[in-house]
């Protein structure tokens, strides 16, 4: 089985970092993984994303794939950008605190979630990222909160360390954030 | 990111630029020289701190070519050193390579191309096919030219590529690409896999009991170049012989091959398999080594397939190879992006389709 | 006569056995080679010695020397030189380059080797043209010097101004050495050895970059004789490039 995502957002918002915890968590749960960021002459805080593509039974061939089975979109302009290349059944998480609830197409699901919002009632903006990952995790079904908080431990550097609590709390609180979600 | 560094057999995920940084470590590099260029700059990053930890020799350069200069420099002494660049700062490097070619020097040199010709651009590209395995210095000379096509490859292939520069004393360039380089997977990095080459019978070391050594490529004389050339030209078919690599998979039963090297070559293993789910007869050659080409299998190859399709980053380069393997047997096509990502899976099983039909 | 002969001139070790000098009749490059070779031998060097040939009349230094030799492509000797250096410390290091070698195609490599403080030495030939391939303009071409390239002379409209090569090397902070020497008269031919030798023993004590510029002649470009070329070399060149020592960290200590 092949799945591949799309984490986007504006540059400053987190977006390759995501990207890599998510990546290193397909690692660690032995899974085939590639990660591959959009680069190029790009400025900050010009939209910026990546893709993962993870594959548990054969090497990834493949990136910069035409589709994506889930997208972040942690901004509108990414919402917008990206929406089309969902896969029928796919989803769409978007970051509802800055991206508008339209639901113009009805092939795919469809999760607003208030990220930047409930990242700022936890006290710090830039837990945005981590905390669409624990909202994508869950609707995944694709990787465990462990697993997770262990790829978090792997990828933040020793002189931030002390930011690995909030961060598995950012996690959580995506993770266990109340789906119910929408099909359109 | 220079925490990465490690030889147990843990996975790690990296990018591409960093694997062949810290596999260089691995394998021993005493000196790198380098100058920036997008999209490999994470390599003398890399080593400008690692080598400094390490107390192993890191220039910061004047210019490309200072830096492959230098490199040339350290290699004359039979030390294993390197630089790492970019298309057309590679193109700056043309004169020393040949230069090396002559000299019999093991220079490794990395080469993450970018999008051209002139400035270009920082996409991915392999518009540097040829600049890698036909050369833009003078006269006849060979690199030995290899080509990654994951992040696991570009360590496995950094190791081969010091083992092989010192083993046939002949310039070696991993020819990546900006894809590569900025992609991130999980790599092994172990032990350097192959024995150390003993450099003492030709190099630079002070003559002390024995007489001067020179290293040269001046050659007054026409005589010892016609001899001088035609063994070297010799070395390069023992390394065709021995050396030449690829990945070939369902080419057996195969009507159509796919060519492909590099990071196009994992889309067009997905088309491939794509295309044996809707009942096509069709496989893949991945060359490994570029020099040398693995020609003798293609033109083996052409004996049962119909067709071969070269899928290229680039306006077709690699396609001429195939064509020159191929010898007139079957049609060869291309399938190409000039710069930037791969040709998409859709896009060549779209025309796989339709060069089946035909 | 029996015996107690003393021997009191000899072809220096580091001169390889038999070797004939190819340099035209006249001209200076065989009398700095054969300093550099006498220095080698008087400081013990000649076996942990590795040298870096360029490009120009100086390519063939590895036909006379027998120290082991670099051929570098144009201009990038001292790319060379510090990647030797630099792979192995412990060697000694120095480069024989033309002016047009040294500051005309290699300029960014001899500024940059100076300003890196690069623990080799440099010597540099200035014979106002390039001599091998016929003697055209070069970086150190005088004013009016009539070459192929300037055959109404050096004018500075066409051509701008000759580099004055020391001083520009004495200004770089890594140099620790830096003097300009000519070869025109038998007390300047010792105080160009003294010269050589100071500058490869700044580099024995690991105090950085060492530099010594050569006045030379090219009697068969400038189309002189050997006497004619010495004068030339007096009376138009040291005027402009003055000689003497432009740089010493040791001299004050």
């Amino acid at each position: 089985m092949e799945k591949n995502f799309i984490i986007a957002g504006f540059g400053g918002q987190g977006v390759l970092l995501a990207g890599e915890v998510l990546a290193n968590a397909f690692m660690l749960d032995n899974k085939n993984v590639t990660w591959y960021p959009s680069y190029g002459a790009e400025m900050r805080g010009g939209t910026v994303n990546c893709e993962i593509v993870m594959n548990d039974s054969e090497d990834v061939s493949s990136v910069n794939k035409s589709d994506a089975d889930f997208i972040v979109a942690l901004n509108q302009a990414s919402f917008d950008r990206f929406l089309p290349k969902i896969k029928k059944g796919g989803w769409m998480i978007a970051n509802s605190t800055l991206v508008k609830e339209i639901k113009t197409r009805t092939d795919i699901n469809y999760l607003f979630a208030p990220v930047t919002k409930l990242a700022d009632k936890l006290g710090n903006i830039r837990m945005t990222n981590i905390l669409s990952l624990g909202v994508l995790a869950k609707i995944s079904g694709l990787v465990s909160l462990d697993v997770l908080e262990h790829a978090l431990d792997t990828v933040i550097p020793p002189h931030r360390k002390n930011l690995l609590p909030l961060n598995i709390k950012a996690l959580k609180i995506g993770y266990e954030y109340d789906l119910s979600p929408v099909n359109a | 990111m220079t925490e990465c560094l490690t030889k147990t057999n843990k996975k790690i995920l990296t990018k591409g630029n960093y694997a062949i940084a810290n596999a260089a470590i691995i394998a021993g590099c005493e000196c790198y020289f380098g100058y920036p260029i997008t999209p490999q700059s994470e390599i003398g990053e890399f080593m400008s701190g690692k080598m400094q930890e390490l107390k192993r020799a890191y220039v910061s350069a004047e210019s490309e070519l200072a830096a492959i200069n230098m490199v040339l420099g350290a290699c004359s002494t039979g030390a294993k050193a390197m630089t790492s660049s970019s298309s057309c700062a590679v193109a700056l490097m043309q004169e020393a390579l040949s230069y090396a070619a002559s000299d019999e020097l093991p220079i490794v040199l990395v080469s993450v191309m970018r999008g051209g010709p002139g400035l270009g651009n920082i996409y991915p590209s392999q518009g540097d096919y040829n600049q890698a395995t036909i050369g833009g210095g003078d006269g006849d000379y060979k690199l030995i030219a290899l080509a990654p096509a994951t992040v696991q490859e570009c360590v496995d292939l950094t190791y081969k590529a010091f083992y092989l520069a010192h083993k046939y004393k002949n310039p070696t360039v991993i020819l990546a690409d900006g894809l590569l380089g900025q992609m991130m997977e999980p790599v092994e990095f172990g032990e350097y896999p192959y024995p150390e080459v003993d450099n003492s019978g030709w190099a630079l070391t002070g003559a002390k009991g024995r007489s001067a050594r020179v290293i040269r490529s001046y050659a007054p004389s026409a005589d010892n170049q016609c001899e001088f050339l035609n063994r070297l030209h010799a070395k390069y078919k023992m390394i065709e012989h021995n050396e030449t690599q690829w990945e070939e998979i369902n080419t057996e039963d195969a009507d159509i091959i796919l060519v492909s090297f590099g990071s196009p070559a994992r889309n067009a293993k997905s088309a491939m398999k794509e295309c044996r789910k809707l009942g096509l007869k069709v496989g893949i050659l991945r060359p490994i080594t570029l020099f040398p080409f693995p020609s003798k299998r293609i033109s083996e190859l052409a004996n049962t397939a119909k067709k071969f399709i070269s899928v290229e980053i680039n306006m077709g380069q690699m396609i001429r190879d195939i064509k020159l393997a191929v010898n007139g047997k079957v049609p060869v096509e291309l399938i190409n992006r000039p710069v930037g990502n791969p040709p998409s899976v859709d896009e060549i099983v779209e025309r796989i389709i339709k060069e089946s039909e035909e | 006569m029996t015996n107690t002969l003393t021997q009191i001139f000899k072809i220096p070790d580091s001169i390889k056995k038999g070797a004939k000098f190819s340099f035209c009749p006249g001209c200076d490059h065989g009398v700095a080679v054969r300093l550099v070779a006498e220095v080698l031998d008087e400081l013990g060097l000649r076996e942990n010695t590795i040298a870096v040939a360029s490009i120009g009349c100086s390519v063939t230094l590895y036909d006379f020397l027998e120290v082991d030799s670099l051929e570098a492509p144009h201009g990038r000797a001292l790319a060379e030189a510090t990647g030797i250096k630099r792979a192995r410390p412990d060697k000694f290091v120095f480069t024989y380059q033309g002016d047009g070698d040294f500051a005309s195609i290699g300029m960014a490599e001899s500024m940059h080797s100076a300003l890196r403080g690069e623990n080799v030495t440099a010597i540099c030939i200035n014979n106002t043209t390039y001599g091998m391939t016929g003697g055209q303009l070069g970086p150190t071409t005088l004013l009016g010097q009539v070459t192929t390239t300037s055959p109404t002379g050096r004018n500075v409209e066409y051509y701008g101004y000759p580099i004055k090569i020391t001083e520009h090397i004495a200004l770089c902070d890594g140099t620790a050495y830096a003097a300009r020497v000519s070869l025109d008269t038998v007390p300047n031919i010792r105080k160009a050895k003294a010269a050589i030798k100071k500058a490869f023993e700044i580099q024995m004590k690991g105090l950085g970059f060492s530099f010594v510029e050569i006045l030379a002649t090219c009697p068969t470009n400038w189309k002189k004789t050997p006497q004619q070329a010495h004068q030339r070399v007096r009376e138009e060149m040291m005027p402009v490039f003055k000689p003497g020592v432009y740089k010493d960290i040791t001299a004050n200590n």
